[in-house]
């Protein structure tokens, strides 16, 4: 189905205004990667950097979507007003998806102050963090204040995200600090708040320790990263952990600069060259990539020179897929 | 560039109402996302502003409606105000026990198909993937 | 030689006097046995059984109906002495509409009443405060006192068993013990069962019964059944429920070992609490889908009953003998019906009833032809009650106690059902229990890739279902059947006598007592089902009661799986 849409310009204004079937529609636009898109990215460009983009992963069963309910409920509370960017992975195969993050958040369905999207990786569209940084865009010019990411930490992705966001918040439960080491030693390196959620249940204390103590094995040269208990069901612990987003999102705004934007689009961009490559090797029936991928085969060719060889190729041959 | 790929079309599948039987409304999901469509799924009992506002949000182009307990009585009120809402381009399908002179009520509230029990797997897809296109050709801003 | 002949002699000694100890109970419940002779003259025994010194398997495995393994019935006489209760559901908009609807049943030979409320009340929402499109469509609008008296007025309640339709936290109930209270009947003379406690099952798969949080509803459960058991001795305040699993897609097997896993889970709350085993579990009982896979279906309820007698003595020690007694009801499954040549339907229909009968039931509903197009409407029922009779006089299902028991067949398949659901509880037993394995996800995730699985079947045409995906008939001419909605003006009435309820009671006097209600919510040693029916007393509706306790012990979300 191809989505084009008319009038871009003015389904920018009425985003900028806040209303909420532009910003929807324009999500749309922008995630299928339609000609529409750029024209509507470089219209909000001067509304940009107003939200905090606050990014929330952990492995499954922890509890993510009820803690971000709860945490919104509380974000209303403080008087902020919210966007939320669910993602869930797509089917590598089909293509489709079941979205169902937003069924712990039915709370804020009616609130006009919260606006949640459900998001599907769609893998071969350009890269998850690519489409999910520009659905934050978004949301800020929008004018949501705070803009979560909710994202399933599995593996690659969570730490992908976290470059998209502001302040990071890696979630935990009571007997699942182990799982947290295995998915990824980085999950704690890009962590800028621990939670361990469903801190009712017994071993929460344990894992808290030992969160801190893995912690304690980082470089000691970077600041401290606060472990919070939360309670998402009972709505526990969750204004301390509202007040430390806020202090890190203090630090992280009077930090940011224009080098860091930089990197974090060439960061972005790097991502988009990957997956354009992938699509490129993985659908191409050109001669050229078959040489490459017989050479390697044949020991004739290391993996990393024919890397460099279809690089080339795509510079020359433009794309085919 | 390759990424010009089918863009999944975007489903609701949700219940309004009273009731709470969910077995029909997960099949039709799975039977959707398998065909490479993107599925909203909530749980049961919304109220019509909230699949309004659902619908809205997530942008989608057709929303189901699964009722197995005299629900769907209520499809009249959510067609009302899902054209209200200017979302009147979403086409909406109804799924489960709905007598025959209801139907013909759903269908002229503007409902594009009753679905019942015994539906066949492909001809619901199709349907779903026709509307979906249909939905997009229709849309008040392109 | 010797050995076995003394063990061949042992045998024999055991099996007569088993025989005669069975003959002896059955004589009991059957005062004056007639003979029973068939078409052909030939006489019909009650029971039949292997003769002593054969077949050694069958003491353990079977034995005498009304005791031991208790697969073969739970009383000595089963159907030939008293034959199931006709349990039909009826919902009816008003409860003017269901109180004659009742009494009719009643003169004509009904004994037992069930009432089936509109959804809006399962929901727990007053008729004030829901779409009125929705009032009255599927049962009848009781949410006071006042409702409730109307429904059973010139009903003998102290004399007839009652089901009530009544999930957690039990409002019905109340209001017909305040009834009872208002009429001079005294509450241990009401009997009956609270059809629709089982919340973990509504939390898994009926998602409309559910109405409190999911540790709000098992702390108010036990409330009740504390209280109930010293204030109201004669009521069965549990009903444990196969059916939803089953209709949302659990296997036969899978829906047996969930509800006796649930079962396990309730007996172990209620022991948790200092209650007695010998006390509580006789109490207990089981409501079941029955579904057109007949073998499976009778092997099913066979070795459900096998397997409860075996867990209360057992995992329970309990050792009154009734606690052992698995009585269930079942109703036919409506997710069989197809919608396509409906008038199939009553074949169907007939033979996932004589599937339940001969799996020895305690009470039945038979679906009519027509629910797969709305809720039953009144030819259709008619329909679905002489099923049961026919079942019951013309084929004479009612002669034989356990006639299937003895089938190579069908032992071999109880036996391999038994394993299956023992595997089931064992699972549930390996998550924590019932309780942890609902709230983590893990029985709806079980129960979905079973529903899916037998899509696939369908889909596919491996699994043949008649004029769907087989034997499909173009020219099916069958007029489907015209629906009768309530009358807006009548739903009017209603919505305006609620308001006019409200108008005229005590308003102090409720607010009193819901503070009382909220404040037993909240502390732990209160018992909220005394402050429940108190609070019914003073005029609280049913819905303004459910608010209070969703306030304060969670609002019942259930946990949808995707």
């Amino acid at each position: 189905m191809d989505r084009t849409v008319s009038d871009t310009p003015r389904l920018a204004a009425r985003l900028i205004e806040g209303e909420p079937a532009a910003l929807a529609r324009a999500i749309s636009l922008v995630e299928s990667d339609t000609p529409a898109a750029i024209d509507i990215l470089r219209a909000i460009r001067p509304h940009l950097g107003h939200a905090v983009v606050v990014g929330f992963t952990g492995p499954p069963g922890v509890g993510k979507s009820t803690l971000v309910n709860t945490y919104i409920a509380e974000l209303r509370k403080r008087g902020k007003s919210v966007g939320v960017v669910a993602v869930d992975p797509s089917s590598p195969i089909t293509g489709g998806a079941v979205l169902g993050d937003r069924i712990r958040m039915a709370e804020h369905t009616l609130d006009q102050g919260v606006f949640i999207r459900s998001l599907a990786s769609r893998g071969a569209l350009g890269g998850l963090s690519a489409s999910a940084a520009q659905v934050a865009d978004l949301m800020d010019a929008a004018g949501r204040d705070v803009v979560i990411l909710e994202t399933v930490g599995t593996g690659q992705s969570e730490v992908e995200m976290a470059m998209i966001a502001d302040v990071r918040v890696v979630i935990s439960a009571p007997g699942m600090g182990d799982d947290v080491q295995a998915i990824k030693a980085g999950i704690l390196e890009i962590a800028d708040i621990l939670v361990v959620n469903k801190a009712d249940q017994p071993l929460a204390l344990q894992t808290c320790q030992q969160l801190k103590a893995m912690l304690g094995l980082r470089d000691l040269t970077r600041r401290s990263v606060p472990v919070l208990c939360t309670d998402a069901i009972n709505r526990t612990g969750v204004g301390d952990l509202a007040d430390a987003v806020e202090a890190v999102a203090g630090r992280v705004k009077q930090r940011e600069n224009r080098s860091a934007v930089a990197g974090r689009t060439r960061h972005l961009l790097a991502q988009a060259v990957a997956k354009a490559a992938e699509t490129h090797v993985m659908q191409s029936r050109t001669q050229t990539i078959a040489a490459i991928v017989q050479g390697i085969q044949e020991a004739r060719l290391s993996l990393s020179e024919g890397a460099r060889q279809v690089l080339n190729n795509l510079g020359g041959e433009g794309h085919d897929g | 560039m390759a990424l010009t790929a089918t863009i999944p079309a975007r489903v609701l599948v949700t219940k309004i109402g009273l009731d709470g039987h969910d077995r029909g409304s997960r099949i039709v999901a799975a039977y959707l996302r398998d065909a490479g469509m993107e599925v909203i799924y909530t749980e049961p009992w919304q109220k019509i502003e909230s699949v309004v506002a659902l619908a809205l949000q997530e942008d989608v182009d057709v929303i189901g409606i699964s009722s197995l307990a005299t629900d769907h009585l209520l499809v009249p009120k959510l067609m009302k105000a899902l054209d209200g809402a200017g979302l009147g381009h979403i086409r909406v399908i109804v799924g489960g026990i709905v007598p025959d002179d209801e139907e013909a009520v759903l269908l002229k509230s503007g409902v594009s198909r009753v679905f019942h029990p015994g539906a066949d797997r492909a001809d619901i897809v199709d349907v779903v993937a026709r509307l979906a296109r249909d939905a997009g050709a229709n849309r008040p801003d392109g | 030689m010797n050995k076995i002949d003394t063990r061949v002699l042992d045998d024999r000694v055991d099996r007569d006097a088993m025989a005669q100890e069975w003959r002896r109970g059955y004589e009991a419940q059957v005062s004056s046995d007639k003979v029973v002779r068939n078409r052909s003259g030939l006489e019909i025994r009650p029971l039949y059984w292997p003769e002593a010194g054969t077949d050694p398997e069958f003491d353990q495995k079977l034995g005498f109906p009304g005791s031991g393994p208790m697969t073969r019935g739970i009383y000595p006489s089963m159907h030939r002495g008293r034959t199931w209760t006709q349990r039909q559901l009826i919902g009816l908009g008003r409860p003017e509409d269901f109180n004659g609807r009742i009494k009719k049943i009643l003169k004509s030979g009904g004994s037992a009443l069930s009432i089936i409320p509109c959804n809006s009340v399962y929901r727990g929402i007053d008729a004030d405060e829901v779409e009125p499109e929705l009032l009255g469509t599927c049962g009848t609008i009781i949410n006071t006192v006042q409702d409730m008296d109307i429904c059973l007025a010139d009903i003998p309640i102290g004399e007839i068993s009652i089901g009530l339709n009544d999930p957690n936290p039990f409002t019905m109930l109340a209001q017909l013990l305040v009834v009872a209270e208002a009429r001079g009947v005294s509450w241990d003379r009401i009997t009956g069962t609270s059809n629709q406690s089982d919340y973990i099952s509504h939390f898994v798969a009926n998602h409309m019964f559910y109405r409190l949080s999911l540790t709000g509803a098992r702390r108010v459960q036990l409330d009740a059944i504390e209280w109930l058991a010293e204030n109201v001795p004669n009521w069965n305040p549990l009903s444990v429920v196969g059916q939803h699993t089953q209709q949302a897609g659990a296997t036969p097997a899978q829906a047996m070992g969930l509800t006796l896993a649930s079962a396990i889970q309730y007996a172990e709350d209620c022991k948790a609490r200092g209650l007695d085993p010998n006390r509580f579990l006789e109490r207990f009982t089981f409501f079941f889908d029955v579904s057109i896979s007949f073998f499976e279906e009778v092997a099913k309820f066979r070795a459900g009953r096998r397997i409860w007698a075996r867990l209360v003595e057992e995992r329970f020690g309990a050792t009154n003998p009734r606690a052992k007694r698995f009585k269930f009801h079942a109703q036919t499954s409506g997710v069989d019906l197809t919608r396509q040549q409906p008038l199939n339907n009553i074949a169907r229909v007939a033979v996932q009833a004589m599937a339940g009968i001969l799996g020895g039931l305690q009470s039945l509903h038979t679906d009519g032809y027509d629910e797969v197009f709305t809720t039953p409407t009144e030819g259709p029922a008619k329909v679905a009650i002489a099923t049961q009779n026919i079942l019951k006089h013309e084929a004479g299902l009612c002669d034989v106690i356990d006639p299937l028991g003895g089938s190579y067949y069908v032992e071999t398949l109880t036996d391999q059902m038994e394993a299956e659901i023992l595997a089931v509880i064992k699972e549930i037993d390996d998550q924590g229990g019932m309780f942890k394995a609902v709230e983590s996800g893990f029985v709806q995730r079980a129960i979905g890739d079973s529903a899916a699985h037998f899509q696939e079947a369908v889909d596919t045409g491996a699994q043949i279902i008649v004029g769907v995906n087989a034997y499909q008939d173009e020219g099916d001419g069958t007029a489907h059947p015209a629906i009768d909605r309530p009358d807006p003006a009548w739903i009017q009435k209603q919505i305006d006598s609620l308001a006019a309820y409200k108008k005229t009671r005590d308003q102090a006097r409720v607010d009193a007592a819901l503070e009382v209600l909220r404040r037993a919510a909240c502390s732990e040693s209160d018992n909220t089902y005394g402050a429940l029916v108190d609070a019914t007393r003073a005029g609280a509706t049913q819905g303004e009661i459910i608010a209070v306790l969703r306030d304060e012990l969670g609002f019942g979300r259930p946990l949808v799986v995707v």
